[in-house]
């Protein structure tokens, strides 16, 4: 049975007398995910701010979903947001462990009401209109979970490398030694960059040739954009969303690890995550 | 190799899929969120630690309660700051500064610790000058004149980059001896070149902070007649920075000539007579602006081959369209390229292509 949140009366409020300060208004959904079922289904308090987590169902799929003002979660306290996203994970794992397949959504996705027809209608209308797609996405992703990896490598060992192996840099090198000593400023300028150079280089291959390896293990991958490591020497040279069959990241580990035994690399493996890169 | 989920690292895994994927339901139902990727970009650097946040410059209107922790967090920052280092050495010193307008002697304590030189303001919380260790090339003390001061001693450190720093401090022999017993412990050399540090002395003097000498070398410059004394061939120091070319003359310890390097116009070297003694010499004229007029500067000396080649690119290198030059992120992995590469070839790393690439390479 579903328990509805009091102060909506399941009429859609009259926009023209809608109270901007709509902190007592109920008329948004937001939305967690998408999951399988028919039946309508209540979970209980575990959304944000408590509030009340239930389906609303259309043919054989339903949207997770509690009752909120019809504007996004915002706040300038750290803490306060975390703790929000914390809890729409939760949410979402415990839809992924109750219903089995999931379509997550990303964090203050919330529908409203509008003129024609409530926040229940609207969604229902959408999970009508977007039914293929919402089928063949269920289809993709079931069984499986999304895995990230990020592949480092540390830029003093990569120059060093480098610095050896190239005929380039060894000639300028020679150069430098004998031009006037003024000159040699301006050499070893030329130098760094073609250092920089060669490096971006020998990333671009390294990039292509992780990801052909990595490919062969897992169902689907995505690449996302590289982020800055605590550690200066540290850079990021790959960082790969993956969608294989939950707990079975077995073989995929074990070719991670020969990445990470490379001579300069390291690999972060993390993971199982709800789908989130691949809906 | 295991995939970590519940560790402290993995939330800034999980919050970046939370907040940037999942799926996404068309624009008229949903509720506008334009206030969101703030959110995810300042939470980010909060999880990451206030340092970076403060580092990466984001501006927010903070609250009380963060104000208050940036105030704490600036008072406790001193034994923080050294935090998993052991202070060697604690002194009373300066440190050169000339950013902008304001040159000046900045006071402070300077810390050597085992990874890095510091020197900290306590009253203010400020870190006035900082270097790891790694990064110093040469170390070199001399005499320094201070206006209508008495001469005193000056710790001179030339780092990684090119970039000079002063330093003054209540015992700099001790300073200096102290840095390099612990760069040697470290395994670190020092750049032994006597012949070096004279230069980059002189250098210190009127270098901005952040500029970088390219080139240099001893050079005669024919000064510009001054009064009563006719303008005479005169030795000091040519420097190309990557801001200007500049004539240093020694022995009145100042700059007679500095020419930002937009300024330069042309050049050309020959052989003449600098003055009945002097005959048959290799001359390099340049020619530059000054509001609208032209001016030359002549020189004479060493290596005016090599000068000549690198005027040339300077000069030259001006005509490079800025699209060839000008970077770009790669929106999907990242990478650095040319805008001009990734417009016309795709990202070399990843293989992205724009939609317009894309239209192009299925009609075309």
């Amino acid at each position: 049975m579903t328990t509805r949140p009091l102060p909506d009366n399941g009429s859609p409020p009259d926009p023209r007398t809608s109270d901007p300060d709509s902190a007592s208004n109920s008329s948004g959904r937001y939305v967690y995910c998408i999951v399988k079922g028919s039946e309508p289904v209540n979970l209980g308090r575990i959304g944000i701010e408590g509030n009340e987590v239930y389906t609303i169902p259309y043919n054989d799929l339903c949207a997770l979903v509690h009752s909120c003002p019809p504007e996004p979660y915002q706040s300038q306290d750290q803490e306060i947001v975390k703790g929000w996203i914390v809890t729409h994970q939760k949410v979402v794992d415990a839809a992924w462990e109750r219903f089995g397949i999931v379509l997550p959504m990303g964090f203050d996705t919330i529908i409203r009401c509008n003129k024609v027809s409530d926040p229940e209608e609207n969604m229902r209308r959408w999970l009508k209109e977007d039914y293929g797609n919402l089928k063949a996405k269920m289809d993709k992703v079931r069984g499986r979970a999304e895995y990230g990896v990020q592949v480092f490598w540390d830029s003093r060992v990569m120059a060093q490398k480098i610095t050896e192996e190239s005929l380039e840099i060894k000639k300028l090198e020679e150069e430098v030694k004998s031009k006037p000593r003024g000159l040699a400023y301006m050499y070893r300028q030329k130098l760094e960059n073609l250092l920089k150079k060669e490096m971006e280089k020998q990333a671009d291959r390294y990039f292509k040739e992780f990801y052909e390896r990595i490919k062969q293990y897992v169902d689907d991958l995505r690449v996302d954009k590289t982020k800055k490591a605590e550690d200066e020497n540290k850079l990021m040279l790959m960082n790969l969303s993956c969608l294989l069959p939950k707990g079975g990241s077995k073989r995929l580990g074990y070719e991670l690890e020969k990445i990470d035994a490379l001579e300069g690399f390291s690999v972060r493996f993390t993971g199982p995550w709800p789908p989130y890169s691949f809906v | 190799m295991e995939p970590q989920r519940n560790t402290n690292a993995t939330l800034v895994d999980l919050l970046d899929r939370v907040l940037d994927k999942g799926l996404v339901i068309h624009a008229d139902l949903i509720v506008s969120v334009a206030g969101i990727p703030l959110i995810g970009v300042n939470l980010r650097a909060a999880l990451a630690g206030m340092e970076t946040m403060l580092k990466y410059g984001i501006m927010q209107a903070w609250d009380e309660r963060i104000r208050a922790w940036e105030r704490n967090y600036r008072s406790k920052k001193e034994s923080s700051l050294i935090q998993g280092e052991e202070i060697i050495l604690r002194m009373l010193g300066s440190y050169y500064s000339s950013k902008g307008i304001y040159t000046a002697w900045r006071y402070g304590h300077f810390y050597l610790t085992t990874d890095r030189l510091l020197l900290y303001h306590g009253d203010f919380g400020e870190v006035l000058f900082e270097t790891p260790l790694e990064k110093i090339k040469v170390l070199v003390i001399r005499k320094a004149k201070h206006f209508t001061e008495k001469e005193r001693e000056e710790l001179c450190l030339l780092l990684e980059g090119n970039k000079v720093a002063r330093l003054s401090a209540l015992d700099v022999n001790q300073l200096k001896e102290a840095i390099e017993k612990r760069m040697k412990e470290l395994g670190l050399a020092l750049e032994q070149d006597p012949a070096l540090p004279a230069f980059e002395e002189r250098a210190a003097e009127f270098l901005a902070e952040g500029e970088r000498v390219i080139c240099s070398g001893k050079m005669w410059y024919l000064m510009d007649s001054e009064g009563i004394t006719d303008s005479a061939w005169s030795p000091g120091y040519l420097y190309l920075t990557d801001k200007r070319l500049c004539w240093w003359y020694d022995f009145e310890q100042r700059l007679p000539l500095e020419i930002p390097t937009g300024d330069l116009l042309t050049f050309a070297r020959e052989t003449r007579d600098l003055s009945p003694g002097l005959k048959k010499k290799k001359v390099l004229d340049v020619i530059y602006a000054v509001n609208g007029t032209r001016r030359l500067a002549s020189f004479s000396g060493d290596a005016l081959e090599e000068w000549d080649q690198i005027l040339k690119s300077i000069i030259t290198g001006r005509g490079v369209s800025p699209i060839d030059e000008e970077t770009e992120t790669c929106p999907q992995c990242g990478r650095t390229a040319s805008i001009k590469e990734l417009l016309e070839q795709g990202c070399p790393r990843c293989g992205w292509v724009s939609p317009k690439m894309e239209k192009a390479v299925v009609s075309g």
